[in-house]
C-alpha cells in the first residue's frame, strides 16, 4: 500500500517537473478548459437532454401536437415499420459505399502527395484544400449539373460508347454516393497523408534492398504502417456521410430518403418533434454500435497479430 | 510511373463540381449548362445587385465574425491546456471537446431547435452564434495545438526564470509565438461558420436567412446561373482568405 502511494507520487513527468508546487493540484489547465467545457455542457449537453426527453413524448397528429405523456411509441413505430428500417439500412449502406470509394480514391492521391516535395507538394495540397473550404452546397450544386440526364457525365459516357441512353444518376442512390464521396474525399486524403508522412523512408530502402517488389512493399510496408490513418479517415468519412444532409437532400431528393432528410422532414416540415428526436437517437445508437463493433474487431486483430 | 496518372484522374473527379460551377457562371443560357455557351458577366451583376444575396452575405459575415471570436477565445485556452498540461481525465476531456467535429449536425440542429424554443431564444441571432461557436471551436483547438507543437517550451521557461510572472509570460511570450496558429484557427472558424448550413436551417427564422441557406433554397426550387455566379464569388473569396489556414496546414504537415 505504502510503496504504491510513494511510487505514484514520484512519477515525474517533464510537465510536473516545472510546476512550482509539485505536491498540490495544478489548477491552470482547469481554468483553461473550463470556459469551453461549460459552454459545451450548457448548450450541447442541455440540447441533448432536452432532445432525449422530447423523444419520449407523445404526438397527436392533426394540429394537436406534442402531448404531456411519456411513451416509447416513436421508437417502437420506427423499429417495427419496414419503410423506416429500409431508410436506416439505406443510410448505413450509403455510408459504407462512400467510405469505401473515398478510401480507394483517397489512398493513391495521398500516396502521391506524400511522395512530392517543395513546390509540387504545395500545389497538390492546394488542389485538395480548395474543395475542403468550398461549401458542400456549392459542390453539390455542381454535381447536380454534372449528374443530370443531359449533363456532362452522361454526355461523356455516351461519347465513349459505354451507354446508349441516359443513365439515371440524379435522384438515385448511386448519384448520392458519387457526389458525397467527392465532398468528403479531402478529409480522407488529409488523414491518410498525416499517416503516410510518419512512415520512416528508410523502411522503404530496407525493403527494396531485401528485394521486395513495388507491390509487395505497398501491401507489406505502406498499407500496414498507414493503418492508423486508414482507420481514422474511414471513421471520419463514415460518420460524416451517415449524418450528411445537404448532398442527399439535393442529389437524392424525396425519391431517395435517408435518415437525415427524414429527421428534417418530420421535425421541420411536419413539426413532429418527438418522432424526429427518436429517429435522431436511433441514428446515434446505430453509429455508436457500429463504431464499438469496429473498435472491438480491431482490438481482436491486434491481439491476433501480436 | 503510374501514380501521377491515377492521381490526376482522381484530382479531376475532386475538382469536377468546382470547375462546373465556375464555368457555368459565365454561360449565356438561362440555365446552367456544361460546357457553358458564350460568355457573359450578367449573372454576377444579378448577384451583386440582388438584395436577397447581398443581405444574406452580410448576415453570414456578422454571424461568422461573432461565432469565430467566441471559438477563438475558447479554443485557444483549451488548446494550450491540452498541449501543455497534464491533468486528470485529460483524454476524456479532449475527446469531449473535439466531439462536435464527429457529432451528426442533423441531430445537433434538432436538439438546439427544441432546446432554444424551450428557453425562449428560438430563431434569434444569439442562438445562431452559440450554435456556430460550438461547431467551430474544435477546429481552433486543433490548429492551436498544432502550432504549439512547433514551439520550444524552453522559451517560456527562460521568461519565467528571468522573473516574468505567469500572466506576463502568457501575454508577452506564449500568445505572440502561437499567434499564427490562432489566426489560422480563427480564419478557419470564420469560413466554417460562414458556410454552415444544416444547423442553421433548423435555427434560422425566416428573417434570418444566411447566404448558404439562400443558395440551398434557390437550388431546391430553381436552377439558374445566378447560383453558379454567387458560388464562384464564394470560391474566389475563400481561396484568398483561406491562404493563412492553408499555409498553416501545409507547414504543420511538412515537419
Amino acid at each position: 500500500m505504502e510503496s504504491g502511494a510513494i511510487l505514484n507520487r514520484s512519477e515525474l513527468t517533464p510537465a510536473k517537473m516545472f510546476t512550482r508546487n509539485p505536491a498540490g493540484m495544478n489548477w491552470t489547465p482547469w481554468f483553461l478548459v473550463a470556459p469551453n467545457l461549460l459552454w459545451l455542457a450548457a448548450f450541447m449537453g442541455g440540447g441533448l437532454l432536452v432532445l432525449a426527453a422530447m423523444s419520449l413524448r407523445g404526438y397527436v397528429p392533426g394540429g394537436v401536437g406534442i402531448s404531456d405523456t411519456w411513451e416509447l411509441t416513436h421508437y417502437v413505430t420506427f423499429l417495427t415499420d419496414e419503410y423506416t428500417l429500409k431508410v436506416l439500412f439505406r443510410t448505413l449502406s450509403i455510408g459504407v459505399q462512400v467510405t469505401a470509394l473515398s478510401l480507394v480514391l483517397g489512398f493513391p492521391l495521398a500516396l502521391w502527395l506524400s511522395r512530392l516535395r517543395g513546390m509540387s507538394r504545395a500545389m497538390l495540397y492546394l488542389v485538395i484544400f480548395v474543395p475542403l473550404i468550398t461549401s458542400a452546397v456549392v459542390r453539390t450544386f455542381g454535381w447536380m449539373i454534372l449528374l443530370s440526364n443531359n449533363g456532362a457525365l452522361n454526355a461523356s459516357l455516351k461519347a465513349i460508347g459505354i451507354i446508349d441512353g441516359p443513365l439515371a444518376l440524379l435522384y438515385t442512390e448511386l448519384g448520392i454516393v458519387i457526389a458525397l464521396a467527392e465532398v468528403l474525399l479531402p478529409f480522407m486524403v488529409l488523414a491518410l497523408d498525416a499517416a503516410l508522412l510518419n512512415i520512416d523512408v528508410h523502411l522503404y530502402d530496407a525493403a527494396r534492398s531485401l528485394g521486395a517488389s513495388r507491390l509487395r512493399m505497398l501491401v507489406q510496408v505502406t498499407i500496414p504502417l498507414a493503418a492508423p490513418g486508414i482507420v481514422s479517415g474511414s471513421i471520419l468519412v463514415f460518420m460524416m456521410s451517415v449524418s450528411a444532409y445537404v448532398t442527399p437532400s439535393l442529389v437524392g431528393g424525396p425519391q431517395v430518403p435517408v435518415m437525415s432528410t427524414m429527421i428534417y422532414q418530420q421535425s421541420v416540415s411536419l413539426l413532429n418533434w418527438p418522432f424526429g428526436a427518436a429517429m435522431s437517437f436511433i441514428l446515434l445508437f446505430a453509429l455508436v454500435a457500429l463504431l464499438s463493433a469496429t473498435y472491438a474487431s480491431g482490438q481482436k486483430t491486434m491481439v491476433k497479430a501480436s | 510511373m503510374m501514380l501521377p496518372l491515377i492521381g490526376l484522374l482522381i484530382v479531376t473527379y475532386l475538382l469536377a463540381p468546382i470547375i462546373v460551377v465556375v464555368a457555368t457562371s459565365f454561360t449565356t443560357t438561362a440555365y446552367p449548362t456544361f460546357p457553358p455557351r458564350g460568355f457573359t458577366l450578367k449573372w454576377f451583376e444579378h448577384v451583386l445587385t440582388a438584395p436577397e444575396f447581398v443581405e444574406a452575405a452580410q448576415r453570414s459575415a456578422v454571424l461568422a465574425l461573432a461565432s469565430a471570436s467566441i471559438a477563438t477565445v475558447l479554443g485557444t485556452l483549451a488548446g494550450i491546456a491540452m498541449y501543455r498540461h497534464r491533468f486528470k481525465m485529460k483524454g476524456l476531456i479532449g475527446n469531449v471537446m473535439l466531439l462536435p467535429i464527429l457529432f451528426p449536425t442533423i441531430v445537433l440542429g434538432l436538439a438546439l431547435l427544441i432546446f432554444f424554443s424551450q428557453i425562449g431564444i428560438a430563431g434569434s441571432f444569439g442562438g445562431l452564434v452559440v450554435a456556430h461557436s460550438l461547431l467551430t471551436t474544435p477546429f481552433v483547438i486543433r490548429m492551436v495545438m498544432a502550432s504549439l507543437g512547433e514551439f520550444d517550451p524552453a522559451i517560456e521557461e527562460a521568461a519565467r526564470s528571468l522573473g516574468a510572472g505567469p500572466l506576463r509570460t502568457f501575454f508577452t511570450v506564449t500568445i505572440p509565438l502561437i499567434a499564427p496558429g490562432v489566426i489560422a484557427g480563427s480564419v478557419f472558424a470564420f469560413i466554417l461558420s460562414f458556410d454552415e448550413l444544416v444547423v442553421t436551417l433548423f435555427l434560422a427564422g425566416p428573417d434570418m436567412v444566411t447566404l448558404p441557406v439562400r443558395i440551398f433554397t434557390q437550388v431546391e426550387f430553381s436552377s439558374e446561373p445566378t447560383i453558379s455566379a454567387v458560388s464562384t464569388l464564394l470560391i474566389v473569396c475563400w481561396v484568398v482568405v483561406g491562404v493563412p489556414v492553408y499555409q498553416r496546414f501545409l507547414s504543420v504537415k511538412h515537419k
